[in-house]
Order: structure tokens, then C-alpha cells, then sequence
């Protein structure tokens, strides 16, 4: 469903937002009456605080879908597009961190976010070489944060 | 006096070199991060805290670094503000009003050497403040119990969501979602598993850390992906650098005023650095505009600003050291990293961990004078600051925040997470959710779930203990008071109005306060 003005189009968010929301509530509500509790020591058990929760988080959800408040303005194609490449190098980052060691790992991730936020090549493979090595020369020599080496560990 | 026997003992705290050196790199830093558009001090704070925790830095030396990033940023953005019109933080909007017009006059040096004594000034009378009432607010919140404190909390959450929101239902509903993540995991009264949908990375319930990375640091990535075209002009910085004795015994008194009313909406909850220095404006602007300068140039529009943010910036320590309550996002992140200590906070804590609390408080000092030393002769560094390309300041940022988060319990599952948490960050802020409520609501659930089960187990189940006492019954009364002060609010501004030139420049940022 879509409306002809920007305006239905951007209220429409809050909306979309409210019901989504509400089947999270939902789903809490539901794992809180499943919850087996041993026994009680006490008055109020486990399952009271997130099931008062959801219950204020419905009652907003509600309010929002009756009075949306605000137009929201998501990005045009191109710009979703580069944030879903941004996402997914997040992700990739997160992901391999540990296995392909925080020096490539971390150099493969500048480098597409750098080309993400307009850097050229030359200038994003430099930053890109540059934090991936001094970052590992700082924070896991001189700092001893312990950081994977990943492939570029020789006891492999 | 017994305080000033205790920040003596702050005091060497403070000065121990690991803490003198931490203080200095959080003040540079926290400068830069303050000047870049876009970040912030919630930002910097959040991307310096797993930092700390991963150095293993003891407690005190951690807040300490912290608390310098905090006073850093609230330097850092009057110069962006000055030199750009964009202020590099909230707490700097009312900055670019008379602080741009003033550089395009070739007077950049003087705004900017007059704003940093502001700065100076309502940091030093805020902190002196924090010395008086400290002691006091803290003594007296050791009468509180459970009922009273849950009652507290209430208040906290309702002012944040409330009174200065501007849209409390969101606010509101983003302080529910924090509370809500924070249930995740074993519950630690039964030990039955909450909400873990049967997962074991779950079972120790989701990280504060990666909640306030994935919240402030990946979500704040993906939002200045959209902004990358801001092809702006930095003035340069010409002419006098040093304001002269006239310009500063002119703005002297504005400065007092202002650093007295920042320091006391910081003590508000809810109320921080953005809606202190848009009030100690538009005051500035009422008693000492009679020739009309005020929004075209005028040092005192300058100075009024600045000393309020910086006021308020140190006030917002006073709920959070005595009370355990944070006033604001930024004050409930560095109450978080008190927990990743294991250390309640509380009005105990003035009392168990003195060196903590007076040694934070010694640091505010230390850390302010180093930044007035930065702020006047380092200016042209920092200035140079702004024109690094997001392209290098982006990646860093990102493989910063991966180090905190992984360096602390190496989890592959806690980086995935909070990626994931960054983009419902992002999804919340395109909604114009404010993020303050959520990390309030985090920080807070544990604490407010605890004494509102102690409460109801004192009384064997019966909710009226929860409005016994007169002081809990006024909490409840002032809650509910906030939670309808935006309609009455509403309708003052319908009937008022802001100025013309503050409604120009607020447009964009929104005075809500839930960023600061």
C-alpha cells in the first residue's frame, strides 16, 4: 500500500514500526507465560518485570499507530544501496574478525568502507594497510589487548 | 570541611602519572571527537569504554579517561560550531548563532580563545558545585529504600522521556526496549533464562558494551553515510587570536550566569548540555542585547553557550555519582562502566569507594585546565582536525569499536550482535527514536527490577508499599508532572515562539537533550 504524498509515505514507518513492534511483544508475552519457575521465594517472580514491559511497550505501540508523529526520510536507491554494502562489511568484519585475523580482516574492511565514504583507491588501500597494521602493532603489542593474527599466524 | 579533606585525597589520585596521562590523551581526543561533526561525547565515551576495560585499567583510571573525553567533547564542539557553523555536538548549536558570524568577521580567534574561557569557567563552577553538593545529596539518598528508589528511577525515566523530549511517546517506548534487552539472559533472583529463545551466547544476557557500540558507534557510521556531501568551507583563522580585557570583563558576568543556570539544569535529570546553553542563550540574549549584536557577531552570544554546556556537562556527574541515577545518555554509559566492575553504584558509594568518586571529581579539575591549555594555544591543531576525510576517520572509528568489543571476551557472537544492534540503532534513529532513553533504560533495568521485587517481597506482595513514604508518593507526583509537562510546554511554545535566529539553527538538531 502506498500513498500518492510524501507525507502518508513517511508516516507510514511509524506505523509499520508500531505493528512490527507489537508482535515482539507478543512474542516476549508469550515466552513469559511459557517460563517454568522452580519455585518462589519471593512475591514477584521472574516473569513480572518483562511482562509489565511488553505491556508498556504495546500500549506505546498502540499510541503510535493511532498518532504517528514524524515523516521519516529514508534514502533514495544509491544511498541504500552503499548502506547495505557498508551493513554487509560490517557484518563480514564481525564475522571473520577472529578467523581471518584482525590485520587482514581489518585492512579488507577499511578498504570497501573507505570506498564507501569517497576515498580514492590509492588513498583508501593506504588507510586501509595502515590501521590494519598499526592497529595490531598498538593495541596488541604495545597495549596487550590480545587480538587474533588469524592467517598471518605461523604456528598454523 | 570533611569534603575537601577527601579531594585532597582525589587529588592524588588524580595526579598519579598512569591518571595524569590518561586524563591528557582523553582531553585531546576527546577534543577531536567533540569537533567532528556528527560525533559526539555519548559516541566518544561509548567508543573509549570497552577501550578502558580492555586495557585493564582500574576503575578509577577508567572513569577518569572517560570523564576527560566527556569535558573534551564539550570543548571540541564550539570549534566546528565556530569555524563551520555546524556544531560538532548537541551541546554546540546555540554556539554557531553569534560564534560563525564572529569568524566571518575575522574575529575566529577571539571567538574562539573567549569560548574556551567560558568553557573553562562553567566547568571549574560546576565542579566546585559538584564538591558542595555531592556530600550532601548523597547523605541524604541513604535514607532511600527500595520503593523510594524504584520510585527514583521512574522519575529519571520520566523526565528523560518526558518533560524535554518533544516526543515522549518515542522516548518512552525506546527506554522499554532498553529495559527489555537488559532482561535478556538468567535471571539472577531464580536463575530461571529470560528471553534466551534457547540460545547459549544469550544465556549471560546481552553485553552493555556491545548494546553501547552497536548503539553509538556502528548505528553513528551508518547515519554519516549519509552525509558525506557536506563540501563546507572552514574559515580560516585570522586577526587577534587573544580576546583583549574589555571583551572579557564585558562577557565576564554572562559567563557567571550562565555556568550557574548549566550547572543547575544539569543536576535535572533528562535536561543536559543542549537545552542549558539554548537557555543561558536566549537569557544572555533578554538581559545584554540592547544594541541588537546578539545573532550577528556578538562574544557574549559566544560565551553564554559554552559556559552552560560545559556547566551542565559537569552537573550531570551529581545524580550519577550520588543517586547511581544518570541524568542523561552520556552519564548512564560511564555509569554502565562502573558495573562492567562490579561496582554499585549508589549513594554508598561515596563511602566504599572514595578514591573513585573524589578521584573522578580531582580529574575534572586537572582535565579542565588541561583542556583550557589546549583550547587557546593548540587551537590551530585542532583546527587542521577538521579536515579529515571521513574515508580514514570512518575505518578507524569501526576497527576502534571491533577492539573494545572483541578484546574483551573475544566473541565473535558479541561482534555479530552488535552489528546487528547498530542497524536497529540506525532503523530506531531514522524513526527519530532518541538513543539516550534506550542506554538509560539499559542500564537502569537491573536496578529498578531488583529493588521493585525487594520492595514487594518487604510487603509480602502489596503494591501500596511502593506509595508509602511522602517521598516516594513526591516522586511519583513529580513523574507524572513531567510526563504532562510536554503539553503544557506545547502549547507555551505555540503561544511564545523561539527567535527567529534560534529556530534557524535548531532546525536541524534537535533540542530534545537526549544526546548529550
Amino acid at each position: 500500500m502506498k500513498s500518492a504524498d510524501g507525507k502518508g509515505a513517511g508516516r507510514m514507518s511509524d506505523r509499520v514500526f508500531a505493528v512490527l513492534w507489537l508482535s515482539v511483544c507478543a512474542v516476549i508475552a508469550f515466552q513469559m507465560f511459557k517460563l517454568k519457575v522452580p519455585f518462589a521465594y519471593e512475591p514477584v517472580g521472574p516473569k513480572a518485570f518483562p511482562l509489565l514491559m511488553a505491556i508498556l511497550m504495546a500500549l506505546c505501540c498502540l499510541m503510535l499507530l493511532i498518532r504517528p508523529d514524524h515523516q521519516v526520510h529514508w534514502p533514495e536507491r544509491p544511498m541504500l544501496m552503499k548502506g547495505a554494502w557498508l551493513v554487509a562489511s560490517l557484518l563480514a568484519y564481525a564475522a571473520l574478525f577472529s578467523l581471518l585475523g584482525f590485520p587482514v580482516a581489518t585492512a579488507a574492511m577499511s578498504l570497501v568502507v573507505a570506498r564507501l565514504f569517497g576515498g580514492s583507491w590509492m588513498s583508501s588501500s593506504i588507510t586501509a594497510v595502515l590501521i590494519g597494521v598499526l592497529g595490531y602493532l598498538v593495541f596488541d603489542r604495545l597495549l596487550e589487548v590480545s587480538l587474533p593474527l588469524g592467517l598471518l599466524s605461523l604456528d598454523a | 570541611m570533611d569534603s575537601f579533606s577527601h579531594l585532597g585525597q582525589g587529588f592524588s589520585v588524580a595526579l598519579a602519572p598512569l591518571n595524569l596521562v590518561l586524563a591528557a590523551a582523553g582531553c585531546f581526543t576527546g577534543t577531536v571527537l567533540g569537533l567532528l561533526p556528527g560525533l559526539g561525547p555519548i559516541n566518544g565515551v561509548a567508543i573509549f569504554l570497552p577501550l578502558a576495560f580492555a586495557l585493564h585499567l582500574p576503575p578509577e583510571s577508567a572513569l577518569i579517561l572517560l570523564a576527560s573525553v566527556y569535558m573534551g567533547c564539550e570543548y571540541g564542539g564550539r570549534i566546528s560550531a565556530i569555524l563551520l557553523n555546524v556544531p560538532g555536538d548537541a551541546g554546540a548549536v546555540m554556539t554557531t548563532v553569534d560564534g560563525y558570524p564572529m569568524a566571518q568577521k575575522g574575529r575566529a580567534g577571539v571567538a574562539l580563545s573567549i569560548s574556551a574561557v567560558s568553557s573553562f569557567l562553567g566547568a571549574f563552577v560546576a565542579t566546585v558545585g559538584i564538591v558542595l553538593f555531592a556530600p550532601i545529596l548523597s547523605d541524604w539518598a541513604l535514607s532511600f529504600g527500595p520503593a523510594e528508589y524504584f520510585a527514583l528511577m521512574v522519575f529519571a525515566i520520566a523526565t528523560l522521556g518526558g518533560m524535554l523530549g518533544g516526543k515522549p511517546v518515542k522516548a518512552l517506548l525506546g527506554c522499554f526496549i532498553g529495559i527489555t534487552l537488559a532482561t535478556v539472559g538468567i535471571d539472577s533472583g531464580t536463575g530461571v533464562y529470560r528471553l534466551t529463545f534457547g540460545s547459549i551466547h544469550l544465556s549471560d544476557g546481552i553485553q552493555f558494551i556491545v548494546v553501547v557500540i552497536g548503539l553509538f558507534a556502528i548505528s553513528e557510521i551508518l547515519v554519516m553515510l549519509e552525509q558525506t556531501n557536506v563540501g563546507q568551507q572552514v574559515v580560516r583563522v585570522s586577526g587577534r587570536l587573544l580576546f583583549n580585557a574589555q571583551e572579557f570583563t564585558s562577557a565576564l558576568s554572562t559567563m557567571i550566569r550562565s555556568a550557574l543556570m548549566g550547572f543547575g539544569i544539569g543536576i535535572l535529570p533528562g535536561a543536559g548540555a543542549t537545552i542549558a546553553s539554548a537557555i543561558a542563550y536566549t537569557t544572555a540574549k533578554r538581559i545584554s542585547d540592547k544594541d541588537g549584536s546578539f545573532g550577528d557577531g556578538d562574544h557574549r552570544g559566544v560565551a553564554a553557550p559554552e559556559a552552560a554546556n560545559n556547566a551542565s556537562a559537569c552537573g550531570s556527574f551529581i545524580p550519577m555519582l550520588t543517586l547511581g541515577v544518570p541524568g542523561s545518555g552520556t552519564t548512564a554509559v560511564m555509569l554502565g562502566a562502573l558495573t562492567l566492575y562490579n561496582i554499585t553504584p549508589g549513594p554508598l558509594l561515596l563511602e566504599t569507594r572514595p578514591e573513585i568518586v573524589w578521584g573522578l571529581i580531582a580529574s575534572l579539575f586537572i582535565a579542565n585546565v588541561l583542556l583550557l591549555i589546549m583550547n587557546i594555544p593548540m587551537i590551530g591543531l585542532f583546527t587542521r582536525m577538521l579536515r579529515i576525510p571521513n574515508a580514514i576517520l570512518v575505518p578507524l572509528i569501526a576497527s576502534i569499536s571491533f577492539i573494545g568489543v572483541y578484546g574483551i571476551h573475544s566473541s565473535t557472537f558479541d561482534l555479530v550482535l552488535m552489528v546487528l544492534l547498530g542497524v536497529f540503532g540506525y532503523i530506531l534513529r531514522k524513526l527519530h527514536f532518541p538513543t539516550g532513553p534506550i542506554i538509560l533504560g539499559f542500564v537502569l533495568a537491573q536496578l529498578m527490577e531488583q529493588n521493585l521485587r525487594r520492595a514487594l517481597s518487604i510487603s509480602d506482595g502489596d503494591p501500596k508499599i511502593l506509595f508509602a513514604s511522602p517521598l516516594a508518593i513526591s516522586l511519583w507526583v513529580l513523574a507524572a508532572l513531567v510526563l504532562l509537562a510536554p503539553l503544557v510546554w506545547n502549547l507555551l511554545k505555540r503561544v511564545r515562539g523561539p527567535t527567529p535566529a534560534a529556530r534557524d539553527k535548531t532546525r536541524n538538531v534537535p533540542l530534545d537533550g537526549t544526546r548529550d
